[in-house]
């Protein structure tokens, strides 16, 4: 609601055809703590990011808080995930000693597939992975764990072949060698934090303007008349935009993990 | 229509509008790092050491469950192989004993008739074979008797003829018994 009354605050539906606000960082920034303890300030987006944390560790901990040998429908599907990131992420990608790294790809799925389904939560409606801090912070984990992988399992090789790959002809060595050193230690950690961080902005921002435009106009009924109609086209592409969002929710959280996957695999294995 | 592509320029007009300041959006608050970073360790440090191993141990127990059965499934199979094989030995036993006791019996009465005929042809033998003595005794004894008693009327009738005493009539008699003797000897 927060978001729509920002998306209001200057918007007249008598003569604007889309409500939205003066600056857009307004939908994604709450800097006004709802608390504090000690010189730590917890605002809107602190608060969101400790319930993510709480419902991870509350789905998976009732998941499996019994070894059942018949598991309910709920422990069928937590087991479904577990086994999707162990088997099909780890496993597929990395190999057979992709397993030691499930821990750290079903934690990044997790957390991100809740804090990017914040979007569509009611009351909520804010995803936390459209803030920069959390997509960074787990592609330098990332990085930091392929990178530490490939000096431990290569030794100083793994930057040498690399920085001069054998494979290419002489000539183009240097160059292809050049472009491959910036994409694996710098690109690649930040592709793989604004991949998740540009789309969850996108979707926010669209489904913030198109349901929070379609419900101003109707609620100015009283005021602009006939005008409200206008709002029906852009709640009804809102909802579509709803649905859409759930799967880029769901893909964004598994694209990160992949990708993750495939990083670390070419430390592991980085003749591949 | 050119009402449906307004709010596509009114935020290409806000992204220009904001691009100053848009640099805001890409740098990550400290607090929100900080926030992240506990947040993330949390779960990692929870499903590494508890949901990984839950999860190992929920698919081992389901594992040795499912193995389990299938043991106790094929034991139970072989068992049942094991009894069907038994119940057959017992049944072709049991047909074999059956026909063992039919050709007993068909032997024993095979050599009880045999034995019967036999005893019985030799009693008809033996009665023949006394019969056929009895008759021959009877024959010489009957011929002994004839001839004995034709002895004595022979002999009585010499004794007549030289005591001159017999006459037609008394020949006639005499002649007359002697048949009527020979007659009742034959039969």
């Amino acid at each position: 609601m927060d978001v729509l009354i920002l998306a209001s605050e200057s918007c007249d539906p008598a003569t604007e055809i889309i409500c939205a606000p003066e600056n857009v960082i307004e939908l994604f920034e709450f800097t006004e703590p709802l608390f504090s303890i000690g010189p730590f300030d917890f605002t809107r987006t602190v608060v969101l990011t400790f319930l993510a944390m709480f419902i991870v560790l509350a789905l998976l901990f009732m998941g499996f808080r019994k070894t059942r040998v018949v598991p309910t429908k709920f422990g069928v599907a937590m087991e479904s995930v577990v086994s999707f990131v162990r088997d099909d992420v780890a496993k597929g990608t990395i190999g057979p000693d992709g397993s030691k790294y499930s821990p750290y790809l079903l934690s990044i799925f997790m957390f991100i597939l809740v804090a990017n389904l914040f979007e569509l939560t009611p009351g909520i409606n804010f995803p936390l992975t459209s803030r920069m801090a959390i997509p960074l912070m787990l592609a330098v984990v990332t990085w930091l764990i392929f990178v530490i992988v490939g000096f431990a399992k290569n030794g100083l090789h793994y930057v040498l072949d690399i920085a001069w790959p054998k494979s290419v002809p002489l000539a183009l060595r240097w160059l292809v060698g050049l472009i491959e050193l910036v994409s694996v230690f710098v690109l690649r950690p930040i592709t793989l934090a604004v991949r998740l961080f540009a789309n969850l902005v996108a979707g926010h921002l669209m489904l913030t303007l198109l349901l929070g435009s379609g419900w101003i106009f109707f609620a100015a009924v009283g005021d602009i008349g006939v005008r409200s109609v206008i709002g029906l086209p852009w709640f009804a592409f809102g909802l579509l935009i709803f649905v859409f969002e759930f799967v880029v929710a769901v893909l964004q959280a598994y694209i990160f993990t992949l990708l993750s996957a495939v990083y670390i695999q070419t430390s592991v294995h980085p003749e591949h | 229509m050119i009402q449906f592509l307004a709010p596509i320029l009114v935020l290409a007009e806000e992204a220009v509008v904001e691009e100053s300041s848009g640099i805001d959006l890409l740098l990550p608050e400290s607090s929100e790092l900080i926030a992240g970073i506990i947040a993330f360790s949390i779960i990692f440090f929870f499903v590494w050491k508890w949901v990984i191993p839950a999860a190992d141990k929920t698919l081992a127990a389901r594992q040795e469950a499912i193995t389990g059965q299938l043991t106790q499934a094929e034991t139970t199979k072989q068992e049942a192989a094991s009894l069907l094989d038994d119940y057959k030995k017992q049944l072709a036993q049991a047909k074999s004993e059956a026909n063992t006791i039919v050709e007993n019996a068909r032997e024993a009465g095979d050599a009880l008739r045999t034995d019967m005929v036999g005893k019985a042809e030799a009693d008809a033998e033996s009665i023949r074979v006394k019969a056929r003595s009895d008759a021959a005794a009877e024959r010489d004894r009957a011929a002994t008797q004839i001839k004995d008693e034709v002895a004595a009327l022979s002999l009585e009738l010499a004794q007549k003829v030289v005591a001159g005493t017999v006459d037609e009539s008394a020949q006639q008699a005499l002649v007359d018994r002697y048949i009527d003797d020979v007659g009742n000897l034959e039969a």
